[in-house]
């Protein structure tokens, strides 16, 4: 399997994980609610639409706001995370919508925004 | 905010361009992600990107490893376009302590140094290692480095040699011409909007100043006819029908 972290991991929005089955993604998007076990949450991108994260083990922090998702995307369309990292919204809150239009950006010239 | 705008220094645009291709340096920081980085062209100690030599650089990124030694600081820094990259900087030894204090892992910072191999190994020697306070500087940082490398790419390409400002501010090339191309050596922005009208006319009888002069809004007729007739005297144009017409001389 390897350390996801070492590769190249593409920064996508919900409307690319269909293209990116079993490959190692980066995924920003705002939580909007957490299964009771804890191993499952669901993230919205700058759209609105909603991408399922699971995870391994269940959480043991309390998740809130704007997470960044390191993980690979399963046959289902949804990401098996190996990490994330909140973004601080303490001295700005983080522009979702902007960040979508970026990804868009990268997405439509990647020989300006290389991956691997 | 902080950066160079003016490019300076590259004043004539014809002569020698290979000469001055060659010792193209940005004089600017440039904005990159690792991949870009392990990807550039090495010569001995210089590296380029799109044939311009590149100095300073900056990437943004999280921090995965930071080791703290007598004389400097180790982090990976990681930008998802690659493997973490490795960043070491310099701790001022003079220092009583507050200075270089060692950012830890899981913390997006911005990193601006130089570019090093060793051993087939890339890193950055960095001058500063920045946490950043506002996320929004990340998406900043795509579209800012989006913007430099296809500057970077479309200089490479062009006639016009001047060297663009990679500041941060998103990319305004308004200086370079209308329509979204760029100049003809030698020609002012004026000028290329005008030729450039005329070339991708389709008519026989070319375009008329009239014509022109709707297109080109806030353009006086004396401006138009000024460049249509340095356009005309250099030879990039041709009066068909009557004096009012012109066609280009670069047959398509």
């Amino acid at each position: 399997m390897g350390d996801v972290h070492e590769v190249p991991r593409r920064r996508i929005a919900t409307g690319h994980l269909a293209q990116h089955i079993g490959q190692p993604v980066c995924f920003v998007g705002r939580v909007e609610k957490i299964h009771p076990t804890g191993k499952l949450f669901v993230l919205s991108d700058g759209e609105g639409k909603h991408t399922t994260v699971e995870l391994t083990e269940p959480l043991d922090d309390e998740i809130s706001g704007v997470l960044e998702v390191v993980g690979r995307v399963t046959n289902q369309a949804t990401i098996m995370c190996m990490s994330y990292v909140q973004f601080r919204e303490d001295k700005s809150l983080f522009d979702l919508e902007l960040h979508n239009e970026a990804l868009k950006i990268i997405h439509e010239f990647p020989e300006y925004f290389p991956f691997g | 905010g902080g950066y160079m705008q003016s490019p300076g220094g590259f004043g004539s645009p014809a002569g020698t361009q290979a000469e001055k291709k060659q010792r193209m340096r940005s004089q600017n920081i440039v904005p990159c992600t690792v991949s870009q980085l392990l990807g550039a062209e090495q010569v001995d100690e210089t590296f380029r990107i799109c044939g311009v030599e590149i100095s300073q650089v900056t990437i943004m990124g999280i921090i995965r490893h930071a080791e703290k030694a007598p004389t400097n600081i180790h982090y990976k820094v990681d930008d998802m376009t690659a493997a973490p990259m490795d960043v070491r900087q310099w701790v001022d030894t003079d220092e009583a302590g507050g200075e270089n204090v060692v950012v830890p892992p899981g913390t997006y910072v911005k990193v601006a140094g130089h570019l090093r191999s060793f051993q087939n190994k890339r890193s950055l020697v960095a001058f500063k290692v920045m946490p950043l306070e506002d996320m929004n500087a990340l998406t900043a940082h795509i579209l800012e480095t989006v913007n430099a490398h296809m500057i970077l790419r479309k200089n490479l390409t062009s006639a016009s040699k001047a060297p663009q400002s990679f500041s941060s501010g998103m990319g305004d090339m308004s200086g370079y011409g209308g329509g979204g191309s760029l100049p003809v050596s030698g020609l002012t922005a004026h000028q290329s909007q005008v030729l450039n009208l005329i070339k991708n006319c389709p008519v026989p009888e070319g375009m008329s100043l009239q014509e022109l002069k709707l297109q080109l809004h806030n353009m006086s007729m004396s401006t138009i006819k000024q460049a249509v007739e340095f356009l005309s005297s250099e030879g990039h144009i041709y009066s068909t029908v009557d004096d009012d017409h012109y066609k280009s001389t670069d047959a398509e």
